[in-house]
């Protein structure tokens, strides 16, 4: 451990060199910036691990059959257990995948869901992204680094060798695969996560393109390479929000995208990784609900818990909420990356009533949230001393034949003592995630 | 594009598809079940030519009834919801919502009724005008300017029946003696889908051709497409209907 520690400032040096950084765009400028690697892992016991993979497994093998549900019968909503006004009318319910399968019926490919730890030691699901998860390729080549650092440093530890994601990957994508090659389409190098595009593509040989290097043809896509040749295409992890997948089906003015890419893939001729239209699983309105779809799909209990939730469309959640709104965290559903949250403590008297006067207006808007107390995790300072910081932990996991968890994860921090925000895009670090054999 | 299909109101027989250009050519059906023809041209080019012919026999019914797949009416949350739904083109303002209650659509008892009352107003409000409104323009937009085309007049109905809780959808289709193509709305009520044109104040009959339906104008536009260079673009479209038979 203390050879990781050593060499901290090498590899966050080795890192910038290979690009791994974040791209974000403020004020209308695109900037580049270094995502910091602290050196002091977060170590999970394995023990702790089944249970988080048994809990994982369960909860995004129940988002799957949600998806599935909501696009095909919509039993769910028939039999009252979520409210139809939570679907038809979300933002991520599109109207144009209404009735369409994906190859092996499967939506959710690969599911980020984060999680944090409270002070009392258990473990809270925060939100579940289904659509793009980013972040697997951060921890992956921070190992590689340190690896070359200090090579038995993971051995005896007992450390759980996390080099399989690609493999995880590949496999899922062949599973899905209805013929041709693989390929990961990127928006290209000003993306936010380009590094990880080209990294995945990499280590998973499939090709890494973007939208003008593949057509549609006859309902089938086809990737032209560099000789002009056409391979068939069988399955896309495209790194493209549904918007700008397809600007025939969708958000027209996109060009990073691929016309008529929507048509091959509901006549079942490629497969799309993750499928369009999971936007409405993963809506921290219908958050609330998963543990009620577990009960109502696999009729278990659920596993992991939700963070305690109020819906302020239901009147006596919307009560609770008034009566509470001081220890609470209330949350937009339609933004992400820890954009609208606020948090009822930290408002003036004016700012409240002003906000408390919307909620009324929009309760369908927002969810509101107890504040978790944060098991925090010690990070390195500029000093170099250890001081405390709220974390999160990002959970890959990955359906294919069968769901499997990635026995590592991001473990991303905020590099604010006062902040529980800790997305990369608000300038947070991250660690490597380690899970024991023992 | 989209391309006339059968339906209770219609039969199409005859029906030519030809291109000018060595392009290739699929027909498939979005999520409403309109029938929808895409294609590309790869090699560089400076137009793209589609020309669909055909024979409709229309006026066979006066409604469309409704299907649900899987479920019955009442009980349909898709098709309700979704056509009950404002969206972005249709959601109102503070014009709108004024003009709504102006209206006293609460003391018309049945949604056939409210429907008729809106189609007949609108024309009131709204002045035929082309060339006024934006392609994608907003109710709200058109009914502040009080003028506009066919598209503007189906978004303002949509809009007020849709505070009314009516379900209803956008059409696009052709008349007798346009030289372009044509909107208008239908509304769901008591469990059919009834034709209304508010552009000509008349409830849809054997002129009209259907051609596809949506929730607003941006789901079924007559034709779109895009490519890739630096050229700009026009877009000519002709519609051209005539009438070869009466039935008696």
């Amino acid at each position: 451990m203390n050879d990781l520690i050593r060499n901290a400032e090498t590899i966050n040096k080795l890192l910038s060199r290979y690009g791994v950084k974040f791209g974000i765009y403020k004020n209308g400028e695109f900037r580049e910036q270094l995502f910091p690697f602290d050196p002091i892992p977060r170590i999970i016991g394995n023990d702790e691990f089944s249970y988080l993979e048994k809990g994982l497994r369960q909860r995004v093998d129940a988002l799957n059959c949600f998806l599935s549900d909501i696009y095909g019968k919509k039993q769910i909503v028939k039999d009252r257990v979520i409210p139809e006004e939570f679907i038809f009318s979300a933002k991520g319910f599109l109207v144009p995948c209404d009735g369409v399968t994906p190859p092996k019926g499967i939506y959710s490919h690969i599911s980020g869901i984060d999680l944090v730890q409270s002070k009392d030691n258990n473990w809270y699901v925060l939100e579940d992204n289904l659509r793009v998860p980013s972040g697997a390729s951060y921890p992956m080549i921070a190992r590689e680094l340190q690896r070359r650092s200090a090579p038995d440093a993971f051995t005896k530890n007992d450390v759980i060798d996390n080099r399989n994601y690609a493999d995880l990957l590949k496999e899922v994508m062949d599973h899905v695969n209805t013929g041709g090659i693989n390929v990961i389409l990127s928006p290209g190098r000003y993306n936010a996560a380009f590094f990880e595009h080209s990294y995945l593509a990499e280590k998973t040989g499939a090709v890494l393109t973007t939208g003008k290097d593949i057509v549609c043809e006859n309902d089938n896509l086809y990737y032209i390479d560099y000789n002009g040749k056409k391979q068939r295409v069988g399955a896309v992890y495209r790194r493209i929000s549904d918007e700008y997948l397809d600007p025939m089906t969708f958000y027209e003015e996109s060009v990073i995208g691929i016309p008529h890419i929507f048509e091959a893939y509901r006549k079942g001729n490629a497969a799309l990784l993750n499928a369009p239209g999971n936007g409405v699983a993963d809506d921290k309105g219908i958050y609330y609900f998963v543990p009620k779809m577990i009960k109502y799909y696999l009729g278990e209990e659920a596993i992991l818990m939700n963070a305690p939730t109020y819906l302020p469309y239901y009147e006596k959640d919307m009560q609770y909420v008034l009566d509470n709104f001081d220890i609470l965290v209330i949350k937009d559903v339609a933004e992400a990356g820890g954009y609208g949250v606020v948090f009822g403590s930290s408002l003036t008297a004016e700012k409240k009533s002003e906000f408390i006067a919307l909620l009324k207006a929009e309760p369908r808007r927002f969810i509101a949230q107890e504040v978790i107390d944060f098991y925090d995790l010690d990070i390195l300072d500029e000093n170099g001393t250890k001081v405390p910081r709220k974390a999160d932990l990002r959970a890959f996991v990955l359906t294919g034949r069968t769901t499997k968890v990635w026995a590592s994860g991001l473990t991303r921090f905020s590099r604010n003592p006062d902040s529980f925000i800790v997305n990369s895009s608000q300038g947070g670090g991250f660690k490597d995630t380690w899970v024991l054999s023992r | 594009m989209f391309i006339p299909q059968d339906n209770e109101r219609q039969k199409i027989t005859e029906l030519k598809i030809s291109s000018g250009y060595d392009t290739c050519f699929s027909i498939t059906d979005d999520v409403f079940h309109n029938k929808k023809l895409y294609g590309r041209i790869e090699k560089p080019h400076d137009k793209f030519e589609i020309s669909v012919s055909g024979c409709a026999d229309t006026g066979l019914n006066v409604f469309e009834e409704f299907t649900a797949e899987g479920s019955s009416y009442p009980y349909c949350p898709f098709s309700t919801t979704v056509f009950g739904a404002q969206t972005k083109l249709t959601m109102p303002g503070a014009n709108i919502r004024k003009y709504h209650s102006s209206l006293c659509l609460d003391t018309i008892p049945h949604p056939y009724n409210k429907t008729l009352r809106i189609m007949r107003a609108i024309p009131e409000v709204l002045k035929y005008n082309s060339g006024s409104t934006e392609i994608h323009e907003t109710a709200e937009n058109a009914l502040t300017l009080g003028k506009g085309v066919c598209q503007d007049y189906a978004h303002i109905m949509l809009s007020l029946l849709r505070m009314e809780q009516i379900p209803a959808r956008y059409v696009v289709g052709m008349m007798l003696g346009e030289g372009a193509s044509h909107a208008w709305v239908e509304a769901f009520c008591r469990g059919y889908w009834y034709g209304f044109d508010p552009t000509n104040n008349k409830l849809v009959n054997d002129e009209y051709i259907k051609v596809s339906y949506g929730r607003d104008s941006s789901d079924c536009p007559v034709i779109k497409g895009s490519f890739y260079g630096n050229g700009i673009q026009t877009q000519k479209e002709k519609v051209n209907v005539e009438e070869i038979q009466t039935k008696e």
